[in-house]
């Protein structure tokens, strides 16, 4: 039943050779990477001392044999077959919305079987972990007991849900489709900035990436022995699947706020992918606590929603009034057990910056076990010692209000003016518990096919959790890359683009 | 001691509406002093009802009504009993705000102590404080929390009309005027700020005599707070009154947002009218079936009868055994 995604399965490239490699052009010095700087960051394809790694030695051979107008001519293909088949994304301007095509890089970013057996182990640690602590704080509130985390943390958390308290969810699977940012380090170690544990998107990304980077490089493709990653939404399908009691004729719809969501195309990918419905809230309704959908031929009952809206809009009744988004009496036909909904609501309260702190110590102590994949260092304001710490290092340091995202209540440390920084540690001492701190993180770079020559640019991981009765994990990723040079902003609204990633075999 | 309670709640609406979904947070609560001994709801038109306890204790009850409908209305009947109420002591010792501790607080404590949507801090009320001079409990808990109910019951004039059902509670504080819902998150705000974990209670008041400001034929709202040695403790501060076998309980809450009695929404473009109709009455107790219900005819002897053919009754009985 899998479909081929994309219409045009044609190379770009023509016939592709593998070039065996000879003298390699060296960064900085010769074409194609003429401008290429490697500074004091990781760099994912060369070496310190200028000499490709060897997961990248065949694509470098590969690069070193094609003019720049050859990869620009490549570059194209794949944006052009990206806008023929509509991959857009949504940018939210004052009043109106514009669709623009993610901007999509030739050059693939490589991570090895290594590499990514210990990603794949360390982060299915801690979905295990933190599907434990969202179970815990929904019922017995152990954690919370022995202090491990504060109270005041989670009963403080806008994204608190007690309408979940006590109810039992299917596999005690809360988060069922997780996107976890990571980075690497310095020293070449991945670590996770974030987890997203709401409604994560970009794995359409990934896959359409994957289907345009293929065709650049074929031959390349062909011989690096990459693992494939196009069953995707049938690990999703049958991750869904296992949500509903009873495992024929299961049901699914993909819920998504509508076609002005920036998200919109992946939501309709998804689903066409899977054969399952695509509906907006009003195409519900709840009827003797069952959800049905309208459809030409009448109500059809569905039996798992894949919500793509946040937990406030999912149902007026109970959350948001306003919401228009949402179905009325979703939750309750959910608590009655007659719809299953994922992720399950009040996830959110496990992925905002204070919790995110304490996820070692959680894997610790549910799993009693070390963390395989380390946090980010974070010192919490609310411990004594911490704070010291960050009063003493405001210059090098950035500070984060936990409720808060998208760059606001935020200190950069190393570009605040020396008034700004005192005002900000009085903030930071009225009201420590709202405040945490990391080191300025230097993402690692990798070659970027930018204006026409291939230079470097930094960029994160994000790979795609599944976890329902079991926990899968496709080898693949979205690599966000930040196109401005020296940009730290991988986010794809402010001018991020994005790469395909190859997981080898070996 | 019995209730006879009526609360019929009638929505009227200016154009046909359609797929209309509620909640109801109506049934008297069971526990302590208070028994429910019979509750009964109905719709017009009329619904299947369901219903679930929510996290509080509190039973809900909902329904939904795909059709047109230009008219709704519930109607929930209920007999409580309240029983015996063991008197409180006139004060505590000073000892007690001590045992506030991580021992004696639960979870259900801890979520009755931050800031909710109605019952928060803000420069309105923070003033309030310093003129009816609350910023700090004098005496212990118990003392402190009955001072506090008389400077809010001094302090206000019960008004209808001059706040409304969703109006936050510096509307009352400006006006110096509002109802039992603007009064309970006022003493609920200043209760927590003491550190006392303090709750919102949706409820029924038997009306007697002329002293009681708050209204004969509505519902009513007042407030508990936990004394570690007491448990939760009810004021009313709208009647400057502590509540006994005159309040009826129906739900707890964070504030008023968790527990209205009516929470819904429906489709179509209208207006809607509601009218709430609210009786409660002392009652003779309820007679219970079991006392008398007498025996027509005994039972008779042992031979069995069989429902079915007798022959059919031993073929089933042949089955195969594993």
């Amino acid at each position: 039943m899998q479909q081929e995604a994309f219409a045009n399965t044609e190379d770009f490239g023509g016939p592709d050779i593998v070039a065996v490699s000879g003298n390699n052009a060296r960064p900085g010095i010769d074409p194609p990477y003429a401008r290429y700087e490697l500074g004091k960051p990781y760099d994912e394809m060369f070496a310190p001392d200028g000499r490709p790694r060897l997961p990248y030695a065949a694509l470098d051979a590969r690069l070193s044999t094609l003019s720049l107008e050859e990869l620009n001519r490549r570059q194209q293909a794949c944006e052009q077959s990206f806008l023929h088949q509509g991959i857009t994304f949504t940018v939210y301007s004052d009043n109106q919305a514009t669709e623009r095509i993610i901007p999509t890089d030739l050059l693939p970013r490589i991570v090895t079987a290594k590499e990514w057996d210990r990603i794949e182990r360390g982060l299915t640690q801690r979905i295990l972990a933190l599907n434990l602590f969202l179970r815990d704080i929904y019922s017995d509130g152990r954690v919370l007991k022995d202090g491990v985390v504060p109270r005041t943390m989670i009963y403080g958390s806008k994204h608190y849900r007690r309408e979940m308290r006590g109810l039992p969810v299917p596999h005690g699977a809360y988060v069922n489709i997780c996107g976890s940012d990571l980075v690497r380090n310095e020293a070449g170690d991945f670590v996770v900035l974030e987890d997203n544990l709401r409604v994560p998107s970009g794995v359409s990304y990934m896959l359409a990436n994957r289907d345009v980077v293929r065709r650049a490089f074929p031959a390349v493709f062909r011989t690096m022995g990459v693992r494939p990653i196009e069953h995707y939404p049938l690990e999703l399908l049958a991750t869904l699947r296992s949500l509903a009691p009873f495992h024929e004729d299961v049901s699914i719809a993909i819920l998504t706020p509508g076609v002005f969501n920036s998200a919109y195309f992946e939501h309709a990918f998804l689903a066409r992918q899977m054969g399952v419905e695509l509906v907006e809230g009003r195409d519900l309704l709840v009827n003797d606590n069952v959800v049905y959908t309208r459809t030409t031929s009448g109500l059809k009952r569905i039996d798992v929603i894949y919500r793509r809206i946040d937990d406030d809009f999912v149902d007026p009744l109970i959350f948001r009034e306003d919401s228009s988004l949402g179905v009325p009496g979703l939750f309750n036909a959910y608590r009655a057990g007659n719809v299953m909904i994922a992720n399950a609501l009040g996830t959110g309260v496990a992925d905002d910056k204070a919790v995110y702190a304490y996820v070692p110590r959680l894997i610790r102590y549910y799993l009693a076990e070390e963390p395989i994949l380390e946090n980010v260092e974070t010192f919490l304001c609310r411990e004594e010692k911490s704070l010291k710490h960050v009063l003493a290092n405001l210059d090098k340091l950035v500070v984060k209000a936990v409720g808060e995202s998208g760059g606001y209540g935020m200190l950069v440390g190393p570009h605040a003016s020396q008034a700004e920084r005192e005002d900000f540690a009085r903030k930071l001492k009225a009201d420590p518990d709202n405040y945490i701190a990391q080191p300025t993180i230097q993402l690692s770079t990798a070659p970027t096919f930018v204006g026409g020559g291939v230079e470097a640019r930094h960029v994160d991981l994000r790979p795609f959790i599944l976890h329902g009765s079991e926990t899968k994990i496709v080898p693949g990723a979205l690599t966000r890359v930040a196109l401005k040079r020296g940009s730290l902003v991988v986010n794809s609204s402010q001018g991020g683009g994005s790469k395909d990633t190859w997981v080898l075999n070996q | 001691m019995f209730y006879s309670i009526r609360h019929i709640t009638q929505f009227r609406y200016s154009a046909p509406v359609r797929e209309s979904v509620m909640e109801i947070r109506m049934q008297p609560r069971s526990e302590g002093p208070q028994t429910l001994r019979s509750f009964q709801i109905s719709t017009n038109p009329r619904a299947q009802l369901y219903a679930y306890t929510d996290h509080l204790g509190n039973a809900v009850y909902h329904f939904n009504l795909l059709r047109e409908h230009e008219e709704l209305r519930i109607d929930a009947q209920a007999v409580v009993e309240i029983g015996l109420i063991s008197p409180l002591p006139e004060r505590l010792d000073d000892l007690e705000w001590g045992r506030y501790n991580n021992f004696n607080l639960h979870d259900d404590h801890f979520d009755m102590m931050g800031a909710s949507k109605f019952a928060r801090m803000s420069p309105e009320l923070a003033a309030f404080m310093r003129i009816a001079e609350l910023e700090k409990p004098q005496g212990d808990p118990l003392t402190a929390l009955v001072k506090l109910m008389r400077g809010i019951y001094d302090s206000f004039e019960y008004e209808s009309g001059i706040t409304e059902v969703h109006s936050p509670i510096e509307h009352a504080l400006g006006e110096r005027r509002g109802v039992c819902q603007d009064f309970a998150h006022i003493m609920i705000a200043i209760a927590r700020s003491w550190g006392i974990p303090t709750r919102y209670v949706s409820g029924y008041l038997y009306h007697k005599g002329a002293r009681d400001r708050s209204r004969a034929d509505a519902t009513h709202a007042w407030v508990e707070a936990w004394l570690p040695s007491l448990g939760w403790v009810g004021f009313d501060p709208t009647n400057n009154i502590m509540p006994r076998e005159r309040h009826v309980r129906a739900a707890v809450g964070r504030d008023y947002a968790d527990v209205p009695p009516t929470r819904g929404t429906f489709k179509g473009v209208a207006d809607s009218e509601l009218s709430i109709a609210v009786s409660l009455e002392p009652t003779a107790a309820p007679v219970r079936h079991e006392d008398f219900l007498k025996v027509a005819r005994p039972m008779s002897s042992a031979t069995p009868t069989y429902s079915m053919p007798e022959r059919l009754y031993h073929h089933q009985q042949q089955q195969q055994q594993q």
